[in-house]
């Protein structure tokens, strides 16, 4: 089976400037990305999904998306639902300082003490719902590895999808036409891997379309057929000198 | 003779991704906390995103100042497409450009060089919130 694009969710911030749980949502959105999950998660500015183009907007439809909003507005919550898709959770800064008894925070540009702590508990519960929403609860963490840092995976740069977003391509399927999130990405993967546009690829090809779109189980002949007949096209164009 | 002293808004462009956002978000509070505190007004690019009414109005109303972290220019555009006008449109990359000894670097804390990036770019602001409220008050007294 050729190796694919590895799952991982979106994490959206609102990051509001105008307030200190604005910031909250930053810092544990960065706990998240850089120390707490960082091979399993990824970001976009939340403005991208109207300011970037069509790849941008296929976030959350690509990704299961965790959202982090400072207050009932519910911008990235919202926002995520408008202009890219339902996310997969959310959670409101507030809710949590209430529902754990934390102290107010304070201070947008320099959070005090409370508000640092808000964004750790949040960090560590958008954590547990990156497990969750890849299935990946109860896994072993680094330091049940042997890691120095207890219950985070080994640091890494986290993913920033700024500007790069998700490839997509429009297939005509049965008269209608469908988007289908990261299909140039999963031909380039098998094209590199030397696949013949044949049966056996084909539904390959269709296995991996379902990992990261919705494929109407009655429609799955005509997917596989619209999928493969578009690779061997992809094939075609790319073995041209 | 009476003229309505207006507030620039103030929007910064959110960057979660690259050191330029913290930077931009950074030289925004220097400014609107410290700098021009009455002059100016900051504006949270997320309502704009959802279409906040309230939000869309003070840009719709005031002369405003964007900040953007990169080429995206994410702020720019969600301040034209909420039907505001941009008096300024300033992005940190320039910034740095102007400034190559002030490398910044970290994303939830910025290193001494993007502090201090951040705050020459608010400086640079400020002259600029002062030259649009210069602007703003002669149009003022034309109308009078």
């Amino acid at each position: 089976m050729t190796e694919l694009p590895k799952r991982k969710a979106g994490i959206v911030a609102c990051s509001g400037e105008e307030l200190p749980e604005g910031t909250v949502t930053r810092l544990a959105a960065l706990e998240v990305l850089h120390e707490l999950r960082p091979n399993d998660t990824v970001t976009i500015c939340l403005p991208l999904f109207l300011a970037g183009g069509e790849e941008d907007r296929t976030f959350a439809r690509f990704y299961p998306t965790i959202t982090i909003d400072g207050c009932e507005l519910r911008c990235a919550a919202r926002a995520t639902e408008m202009h890219s898709a339902k996310p997969a959770a959310s959670i409101v800064v507030n809710d949590i300082v209430a529902e754990c008894g934390l102290g107010k925070p304070e201070g947008r540009r320099r959070l005090n003490e409370a508000g640092k702590q808000a964004a750790n508990v949040i960090a560590e519960r958008v954590a547990a719902l990156v497990d969750e929403a890849l299935g990946t609860k109860g896994r072993p963490t680094a330091s049940d590895e042997g890691a120095a840092t207890p219950n985070k995976q080994r640091k890494t740069e986290a993913t920033c999808s700024c500007g790069s977003g998700i490839p997509v391509l429009n297939l005509f399927i049965d008269g209608k036409v469908v988007e289908m999130a990261a299909l140039p990405l999963i031909f380039q993967k098998f094209h590199e891997a030397g696949r013949a546009p044949d049966e056996a690829a084909a539904q390959e090809l269709l296995e991996a379309v379902k990992v990261y779109n919705y494929v109407p189980p009655e429609d799955e002949q005509s997917y596989r057929e619209a999928i493969i007949k578009e690779y061997a096209a992809y094939r075609e164009r790319e073995s041209k000198p | 003779m009476s003229i309505k002293k207006q507030k620039v808004a103030i929007v910064p462009c959110s960057g979660i991704g690259k050191s330029f956002g913290t930077v931009g978000r950074e030289a925004a509070y220097e400014l609107c906390e410290n700098l021009r505190p009455d002059d100016t007004q900051l504006v949270a690019l997320s309502k704009l995103v959802l279409g906040d009414s309230a939000a869309r109005e003070i840009v719709g109303r005031n002369p405003t100042v964007t900040i953007d972290g990169c080429k995206m220019m994410c702020a720019a555009k969600m301040v034209k497409q909420s039907g505001g006008t941009i008096a300024r449109e300033a992005t940190v990359f320039d910034a740095f450009r102007r400034h190559k000894n002030l490398k910044p670097e970290g994303i939830a804390e910025l290193n001494e060089a993007g502090l201090k990036l951040a705050k020459v770019l608010a400086e640079e602001l400020a002259d600029a919130v002062a030259e649009i409220n210069n602007l703003e008050a002669v149009k003022g007294e034309r109308h009078d």
